[in-house]
């Protein structure tokens, strides 16, 4: 009897030990109900290496963040909640953008991430949001091998480069199906040895082995990053008779490697550097006698914005907060990455970063993306697989939208006529 | 016949370049034995500066040629004059001038940054991409003109250190720099002139590289590895050694693609360059001084 008197005073104290680890495992939960703002937190490359489109993914997370604060927040639990939105520079290194996301989550302590620019980084980066379960979404990490490690709090609004491939290719097929390109049409499979490169192989490989031989690939070549000459390699390409010269690469190798094409006195029926085409910079530094024709793929494009929908909201928002200047895809990703989350945040009804995931991993909603809406399928690890919107230079400066039909405002070109001088 | 024209032309074209970018390194690695890190650094300014006055002033960069070698020698000696000379001679200045150096590069690229942004730059002229027939094959007007270059630098070198007092000068205080002040030759003015040589070829070769490829604040690290394997290759302190060892690489990685994938070209220059400095540590044509 006494023995048991003797417990009865633990009891209760063991329940409050109990409880209080159950509120400390569940820290989202416990400090919803008393929030009175949501902090989400980012790093972008604003220095270093990738500035400048760092400051493009700048321009649309503000874009993003003013109209909702000017709207009053986000409607959450029934009260609208101001977004406050910390943003740090991870001057365009890996060991950066992996130390600061730690610091925003573990000594800023904010709900949620966005993502920082370009794939290297993402890759890095997501790996914290993961360890610390905090939901990361980004626009800025295309590489298939990032979704690939099957993260549950990762989310990747922009589609692999294997989907640009592919996409090329349907375009391409089309023309031949129409007798304008040569059946079976000879491809140079030329691309970067990255794996924004391997992507962009995989899309035209995987395509030219389902043709049933209408596109084989007589010449498979990678290169590296900033290559300082490609003589040799196409030299390669002009001895193998092809076709279509299929290219992936950055703007600084487009750039030589096209120059010396034109210098080479090169000329194929179709001819694409990837995600490369009509940039202004290309242009000076080529003319645009020398780019006309060229076929480039993008996640977005502002022509986009003619037709009513949430790209021309977006479209007529930047200009008017940026004096006019029309957004490119940067900027468009950003602002879209940021969008979501705010989508899922009110979906769930609370500041909870499990049920922000959870909404966020079922969502379907209408998107500025080419294809109308966003998901993201856990089958493809969470990454978007929205189709891209190909467009071709012409003699007139302007690369309108060729493909696909249903936003093409013009029809593309092939083969390239200036093989015919 | 055609391929083989075509990568001989594609060799001795790239070759021009290397040799180009390759010169100042080995001028001044021969006379104050430093290892000048902020190579690469100085090719990037060179190359801005030929934008700024292609795009500002709508000068040819072939015109710009005095303008940016005069600028990038003077900045070789102030840098020589307020940093470099502080340095102690000798193996025991070896480590202290690479950090030094290094950080020599790396203010002039966070200043670049900072002036430009990470925005990539071109020159773009009338004859950027033109080209003229040669022999079946297409040779860029652009590249031609570096090589052009690339051949009159080393003779107008050599004929500098042969044939003037100044020249002569040099290559006594490469040779014994302590018997030079007996004889009363000042070795810091020669020290000082060196430096601004070899900085200004840097800063040639940046202009050069402009008129050809894309570049940003970042541009030179690749330009100084390949300067780095030229140098070593070629012998260090041997201009005529330069040169050919330039042809020898480019040579090299131009043939590499007939058995090798294309992207595992650039790595046959390493390769060499691990197995001269194995088997023929003075590399290809021997160590001489500035012969």
């Amino acid at each position: 009897m006494s023995i048991r008197n003797n417990r009865r005073p633990y009891a209760p104290l063991l329940l409050a030990i109990a409880a209080l680890a159950v509120a400390a495992a569940l820290p989202g939960a416990a400090a919803a109900a008393d929030k009175d703002k949501i902090l989400i937190g980012a790093t972008l490359p604003l220095t270093g290496a990738e500035a400048r489109v760092g400051g493009f993914f700048k321009e649309g997370y503000d874009l993003a963040f003013e109209q909702v604060n000017k709207a009053g927040g986000l409607e959450v639990g029934g009260k609208k909640l101001p977004v406050q939105f910390l943003l740090l520079d991870d001057t365009s290194t890996q060991a950066s953008a992996v130390s600061l996301a730690d610091r925003l989550v573990n000594s800023d302590r904010v709900d949620f991430l966005l993502g920082t620019y370009a794939s290297h980084l993402v890759e890095a980066q997501s790996t914290v949001a993961e360890q610390n379960r905090v939901p990361y979404v980004n626009g800025g990490g295309g590489a298939t091998k990032i979704y690939k490690r099957k993260f549950k709090y990762l989310f990747g609004l922009i589609s692999p480069v294997e989907l640009l491939g592919g996409t090329l290719m349907q375009w391409i097929d089309e023309q031949q199906k129409a007798g304008k390109l040569p059946k079976p049409a000879k491809i140079a499979l030329v691309w970067e040895n990255t794996a924004h490169g391997k992507d962009f192989r995989k899309g035209i490989s995987d395509f030219s082995q389902k043709s049933g031989g209408a596109y084989p690939i007589l010449v498979d070549e990678s290169f590296e990053l900033n290559a300082r000459d490609f003589g040799a390699l196409l030299g390669k390409v002009k001895a193998a008779g092809v076709d279509l010269f299929l290219v992936d690469a950055h703007l600084p190798d487009y750039i030589t490697m096209h120059r010396q094409y034109v210098a080479n006195g090169m000329c194929h029926k179709v001819v694409s550097y990837g995600a490369r085409g009509g940039e202004k910079d290309a242009v000076q530094a080529l003319g645009q006698e020398n780019v006309n024709c060229v076929l480039s793929g993008v996640w977005w494009s502002a022509q986009l914005g003619t037709r009513p929908g949430p790209s021309q909201e977006f479209v007529k928002a930047f200009k008017a907060k940026y004096g006019g200047r029309e957004p490119e895809w940067f900027q468009a990703l950003a602002y879209e990455s940021a969008r979501v989350l705010f989508t899922a945040i009110q979906q769930a009804g609370k500041v909870d970063r499990e049920a922000v995931r959870a909404k966020l991993a079922a969502m379907k909603v209408p998107s500025l993306l080419p294809g109308g809406t966003v998901e993201f399928k856990a089958e493809f690890g969470q990454q978007a697989q929205n189709s891209f919107v190909l467009q071709q230079n012409q003699p007139d400066g302007a690369s309108p939208i060729i493909f696909p039909k249903d936003v093409a405002s013009a029809a593309g070109v092939a083969p390239n006529p200036r093989c015919a001088k | 016949m055609d391929r083989f024209v075509d990568l001989v032309v594609s060799a001795v074209l790239l070759a021009g370049l290397y040799a180009t970018m390759a010169y100042g390194l080995g001028l001044i690695y021969g006379v104050l034995r430093v290892v000048n890190l902020a190579h690469g650094g100085v090719i990037m300014v060179g190359a801005y500066m030929g934008w700024i006055l292609h795009g500002w002033l709508g000068l040819d960069p072939y015109l710009a040629i005095p303008l940016v070698v005069g600028a990038t020698f003077l900045l070789g000696v102030v840098t020589y004059r307020v940093l470099v000379r502080h340095l102690p001679r000798g193996a025991a200045g070896g480590p202290a001038s690479l950090l030094l150096l290094f950080g020599v590069w790396l203010v002039l690229r966070n200043a670049a940054y900072l002036l430009f942004s990470g925005n990539d730059q071109t020159i773009r002229t009338a004859y950027s991409t033109r080209a003229i027939p040669l022999l079946g094959s297409y040779v860029s007007v652009n590249r031609l003109a570096v090589l052009a270059i690339a051949v009159v630098t080393p003779v107008a070198l050599h004929l500098l250190l042969k044939r003037t007092y100044l020249g002569r000068a040099i290559r006594a205080v490469a040779q014994n720099a302590d018997s030079c002040t007996l004889v009363g030759i000042d070795v810091e003015r020669i020290y000082t002139i060196t430096f601004g040589l070899g900085t200004a070829l840097a800063g040639l070769a940046g202009l050069l590289s402009a008129t050809i490829f894309s570049f940003n604040p970042g541009f030179g690290s690749g330009e100084l590895l390949k300067s780095f394997v030229v140098v070593v290759l070629g012998g260090l302190g041997s201009v005529f050694g330069t040169g050919i060892a330039a042809l020898v690489l480019a040579v090299v990685e131009v043939f590499a693609i007939l058995v090798l994938p294309s992207y595992l070209t650039a790595a046959v220059g390493f390769v060499m360059l691990v197995l001269v400095l194995v088997f023929r540590p003075g590399g290809l044509f021997g160590q001489r001084v500035l012969g």
